[in-house]
């Protein structure tokens, strides 16, 4: 977990390493999934990675701001300062899959919970629907089925019944088959390439290299929460 | 310095008992008809959203247990700091915090949106560094305390009831501080705070105390018995007050610490001046629940009038009302700062700040569970010696 001094460089076995390199429970797996999302790439008007998302893991759509669930969703940033020279912008947000998830931390039945691998997930099939996990999760990222969800496209992948909270999981099902996210294909596939996806332990991958050049953030680090969501041109 | 106290139970056979006993059945019988009603179609029936995913309930939730205050007061006059003449108060005050925590548990149980997991779910993985896993323990622990306390106190039992009324007072602390937490502990801009946590004590002791006089002076006057209003001046005056001035306290120093520090200067100008939540806290909480009372109690005039202290009482109650909604709202409705410096517009979520208004079918819950406890305080009058005889003054040794 949050193993040791921060000042350790990713080398030695022997000393400790830091939860941004390696954590005690990755071990067990190899794998810390992360993503960096390209804003410099990502087309304003695209929908394919939202689209794909909704389709693929079955997500709520009831055609009401107030209800819809949004695993992965677009917003727009203004400057505050409108003297500020900086334009507006668009960003795709989502769950952050944090080191320190707060939403796992509050859960009263551990439905929320990180997994080995760095991704948190939910249990539907545990979940009480306290709604606690969406009150600590700063980021807005997780969402409550108000409504019984009427459509269910992908009928290889269960849908939720109402009651219950859900959020971004990475698509663990197909991450477990060897596939990708669904979004990061959708992407792809769009030609935009604006998602990367991969293993933030695996040194030669192309999330690490984009984590380890220097040019990513993400939000509100200052939160401590740890996020392996990463943002370039942010 | 021993004093006999005689309780007996009430009559109720009057009209009016029957017809109160009626009305309360009713709204139980309302509430939890929309209760079934929200659980069938899914809790979009509610005000709430994905934006602020707790509403009334929640609130009402909180607000019942601070209420439950009233037995921490109580005990701790007369177990706690040993002021006989407030024991005849005892069985009522026991009795009614333990309807306000079931009222509380039903609230958070009503507003879950998986109802029929509740029951196994929590016990089988409860999760220690959750406050909805300490909270609930706490809960029905205060009420198994307030059981053996009233137990102790019905059966007449020296040892245990002072053992009992010093255990409830710090199980009450506990209660509330944990109650405080659930929002303190959680990184949003307007529930983060370590203040939190003793401001809900401080305003739980106020309601609590307020409910105590609003219950002891209707329950005495509506039976004809006799009540010295000594006792009611003294809670007024002595407790009441101070409790107020610490409540006004606390929450001076939390909203000026908001707008002081520039990282939370935006949400605490938001919480204090920007929408109808700010009409709420300052003329709800602040002039009505705390100024106006804290004169009324202060003025020697008002202050020694049982009708102004009642008055008083019923302001502080609903001024700790408007505290509990502010204290859920306004920092759901507020957006957290995810990009400091860019305002986050709409594109397919609503990122701004958002609005709550309250559903029909909430509002026939919280009447529901105002039904249940109601009807058990009343019932519970007429079937146990809850209520003493007469209220006195001790003279003078």
């Amino acid at each position: 977990m949050l193993a040791g001094a921060s000042g350790a460089l990713s080398l030695p076995v022997l000393t400790s390493c830091t939860a941004e390199t390696a954590s005690a429970d990755s071990v067990l797996t190899g794998k810390r999934w992360g993503m960096v999302i390209d804003l410099t790439r990502c087309r304003e008007g695209c929908t394919a990675c939202m689209d794909a998302c909704r389709q693929e893991n079955n997500v709520a759509f009831h055609g009401d701001a107030r209800w819809d669930v949004h695993w992965i969703r677009r917003a727009s940033l203004k400057p505050k300062d409108e003297d500020s020279g900086l334009s507006e912008k668009s960003v795709l947000l989502m769950c952050n899959h944090c080191d320190n998830p707060p939403c796992a931390q509050v859960c009263p039945v551990q439905a929320t919970y990180k997994r080995e691998d760095g991704i948190v997930v939910v249990d539907h099939h545990r979940c009480i629907g306290c709604r606690y996990c969406m009150i600590a999760c700063p980021y807005n990222a997780r969402f409550f089925n108000f409504k019984e969800n009427e459509d269910w496209p992908n009928q290889d992948y269960p849908k939720r019944s109402h009651g219950v909270v859900e959020a971004c999981n990475f698509c663990a099902h197909l991450l477990d088959q060897g596939l990708r996210p669904a979004c990061v294909e959708a992407c792809q596939n769009a030609g935009a390439g604006a998602l990367v996806f991969g293993d933030l332990n695996d040194r030669t991958s192309e999330v690490s290299q984009l984590v380890a050049g220097g040019f990513v953030k993400r939000i509100r680090e200052d939160w401590g929460t740890k996020p392996k969501v990463y943002y370039i041109g942010l | 310095m021993a004093m006999d106290v005689s309780f007996s139970k009430i009559e109720g056979r009057s009209l009016p008992y029957y017809l109160t006993v009626a009305v309360l059945a009713g709204f139980a019988v309302a509430g939890f008809i929309a209760t079934l009603v929200m659980h069938a179609h899914g809790l979009y029936l509610s005000g709430m959203t994905n934006r602020v995913p707790w509403g009334l309930q929640i609130s009402m939730a909180i607000f019942y247990i601070g209420l439950s205050a009233g037995s921490l007061v109580v005990s701790g006059l007369y177990g706690v700091f040993g002021k006989m003449e407030y024991k005849p108060f005892a069985r009522i005050a026991a009795y009614l915090a333990m309807l306000f925590l079931i009222a509380g548990l039903l609230s958070i149980f009503t507003d879950q949106g998986r109802i029929d997991r509740v029951f196994t779910k929590p016990f089988t993985y409860v999760n220690a560094t959750s406050m909805f896993s300490i909270n609930p323990a706490l809960y029905s622990g205060h009420i198994m305390i307030c059981v053996l306390y009233l137990w102790a106190l019905f059966k007449e039992k020296g040892t245990l009831t002072k053992i009992t009324s010093l255990v409830v007072v710090l199980w009450a602390i506990g209660t509330h501080t944990g109650t405080g937490a659930i929002f303190a502990f959680v990184p949003r801009e307007l529930y983060n705070s370590s203040l939190l946590p003793p401001s809900f004590v401080a305003a739980a002791l106020s309601s609590g105390a307020a409910l105590m006089i609003l219950v002891i002076v209707s329950l005495f006057r509506a039976t004809g018995r006799h009540l010295d209003h000594d006792l009611i001046i003294w809670m007024g005056r002595r407790l009441l007050s101070i409790f107020l001035l610490v409540t006004l306290y606390v929450l001076l120093i939390e909203n000026a610490h908001r707008v002081y520090l520039a990282a939370d200067h935006e949400a605490g100008m938001f919480f204090l001046f920007g929408g109808s939540h700010s009409f709420l806290f300052w003329v709800g909480l602040i002039t009505i629940g705390c100024v106006i009372p804290a004169i009324l109690l202060f003025i020697r005039r008002t202050g020694t009038s049982v009708p102004w202290t009642v008055f008083a009482s019923v302001l502080v109650v609903l001024g700790v009302l408007c505290e509990r909604f502010l204290i859920v709202i306004p920092g759901l409705i507020h957006p957290p700062e995810l990009f400091p410096g860019w305002e986050v517009a709409d594109v397919v979520f609503r990122e701004g700040v958002v609005s709550y208004s309250i559903s029909y079918l909430e509002i026939l819950q919280t009447l529901g569970v105002i039904g249940v406890i109601g009807f058990m305080f009343v019932v519970g009058l007429k079937i146990m010696p809850l209520a003493p005889n007469e209220a006195r003054v001790l003279p003078a040794r």
